[in-house]
């Protein structure tokens, strides 16, 4: 979705948003970090706070499909099936790069 | 209202969801401090005393909740409006934000104009309060010594349930009580004590009373009545005046007594059924200072429960050198005694069974049953 759009529906111009956005992409990239680390290290607890931060920060702007992606992770780190999550991983990276390509 | 010099405080772990609440929020000219978790909230908050708090619930180590309890456990802190930031689906996050004292939510994602808009909405509101409190208090300070101040029977409230043993001592004059019919389900009790006997009371009384009735309404918690009169009393009561009380407020249709103590002997809860006990809790006095703590418990009743409030002549007794700790073992047991004495006549058996029949009293007393 275009930045314009989804700044509108925030309330915010354009130029605002996309400093947020900076702002997402930086910690974005830490939590899929954290969450591979997380999934290397088997750590249930940092993989679904890592997906829940995520989760959080990419809705907060409207960029439903990762958070979508990120919630799906987080119940399953939740509910200690971190097996087979490289998937949607991937799909969080594709995902993050659309956005990185716009700004 | 002008937003200049208005501070918010922004409470998240999320540094996004912190620049994105601080852009939304500095647009409209409020000044926005961060804080990236509870500890730093809390310090920030103490320090700086903004005037509205937004809260996140989920962060890690101290959450929302913990947060706000310890806010309101701050006398610096305790007045500040929080409004709670909340994910779609915590739904009884939220009911559990609004008994901890929460004004109000925001549901993520949020959207700017929302934010701005809620934030306004109570900034208003507190501010307006705060205006009523200073015209109360106006008011207030135009009542010249009031006639002197009817004080009601349980004949004049039969719904209200209550008994009462009222003496007042012509030289001293500081305690008196009020019963208040605030819906047909819900009743107001408080019972006061003056301090310091040398000012004449019967003006400030007839100044609490009216405060009761124009506060004591379901628009407002039992806590939140309390403290608006306290505040209204900090600006009319003369320097180094104040009273203790204790105010119950019963709700019959959900079943819920709740008490809030100021500085004032604890309660007598004595339960239809099950062991009656003090109602025993740490709350600062009326009246005296604009940021205060005040106990607060709410009881789970029913019919036939009673609850016995009273000041502190009852347990204390210079002469016989009774102290406060004995004479409140001595007043549950009375309380318990006269189970079977229909309410309306129970103070006055516990008086005489306190007192005996011919006692030269040495303080006021109020003694004020009540059963659900």
């Amino acid at each position: 979705m275009a930045f314009e759009e989804l700044a509108a529906n925030l309330g915010l111009e354009p130029e605002e948003f996309t400093e947020l956005v900076e702002l997402f992409v930086e910690t974005a990239d830490d939590d899929l970090s954290k969450l591979n680390a997380a999934l290397e290290a088997n750590d249930v607890k940092q993989a679904s706070d890592a997906a829940h931060s995520l989760k959080g920060s990419s809705g907060n702007l409207g960029f439903m499909e990762i958070s979508e992606v990120a919630r799906v992770v987080e119940e399953k780190a939740r509910g200690g099936a971190i097996d087979g999550l490289e998937d949607s991983i991937s799909q969080l990276n594709e995902k993050l790069d659309v956005v990185r390509k716009q700004l | 209202m002008s937003t200049e010099g208005l501070s918010i405080l922004v409470v998240d772990d999320n540094p996004l969801n912190l620049k994105l609440l601080e852009t939304a929020l500095s647009k409209e000219g409020y000044t926005i401090l961060k804080a990236p978790n509870g500890p730093k909230a809390r310090e920030i908050a103490d320090e700086k005393r903004p005037e509205l708090i937004l809260l996140d619930i989920m962060m890690p180590e101290e959450d929302g909740f913990e947060v706000i309890k310890k806010l309101k456990n701050n006398s610096n802190t305790a007045s500040i409006p929080v409004i709670f930031l909340t994910g779609v689906s915590e739904i009884d996050s939220k009911l559990a934000g609004f008994e901890l004292g929460a004004v109000d939510y925001i549901t993520k994602p949020f959207h700017s104009l929302e934010v701005s808009a809620r934030v306004r909405l109570h900034l208003r509101l507190s501010h307006a309060t705060n205006a009523l409190i200073a015209s109360q208090a106006a008011k207030l300070k135009q009542i010249e010594k009031a006639q002197s101040s009817m004080l009601v029977t349980p004949q004049q409230i039969p719904d209200a349930k209550f008994g009462i043993y009222y003496l007042a001592l012509q030289e001293a004059g500081g305690d008196f009580y009020d019963v208040l019919d605030i819906t047909d389900d819900i009743f107001g009790y408080f019972v006061g004590d003056f301090a310091g006997h040398d000012i004449e009371t019967s003006y400030l009384t007839s100044s609490v009373k009216a405060l009761l009735k124009q506060n004591c309404t379901p628009m407002y918690q039992p806590l939140e009545s309390i403290k608006l009169i306290n505040d209204v009393l900090v600006d009319v009561l003369p320097v180094g005046k104040y009273l203790t009380s204790c105010y119950a407020r019963l709700n019959r249709r959900n079943k819920q007594m709740t008490i809030i103590n100021c500085g004032h002997p604890p309660a007598v809860y004595v339960p239809k059924d099950g062991d009656a006990r003090l109602i025993q809790m740490d709350g600062d006095i009326l009246g005296m200072f604009k940021d205060v703590v005040f106990g607060k418990e709410t009881v789970r009743v029913l019919p036939g429960d009673r609850f016995f409030l009273y000041s502190d002549g009852m347990v204390e007794s210079p002469d016989k050198k009774i102290i406060w700790s004995e004479g409140l073992q001595i007043m549950l047991e009375a309380c318990v005694e006269v189970r079977d004495v229909p309410i309306e006549r129970a103070p006055e058996s516990i008086v005489k069974s306190i007192f005996g029949d011919n006692t030269k009293f040495e303080d006021d007393i109020v003694l004020l049953g009540v059963e659900v």
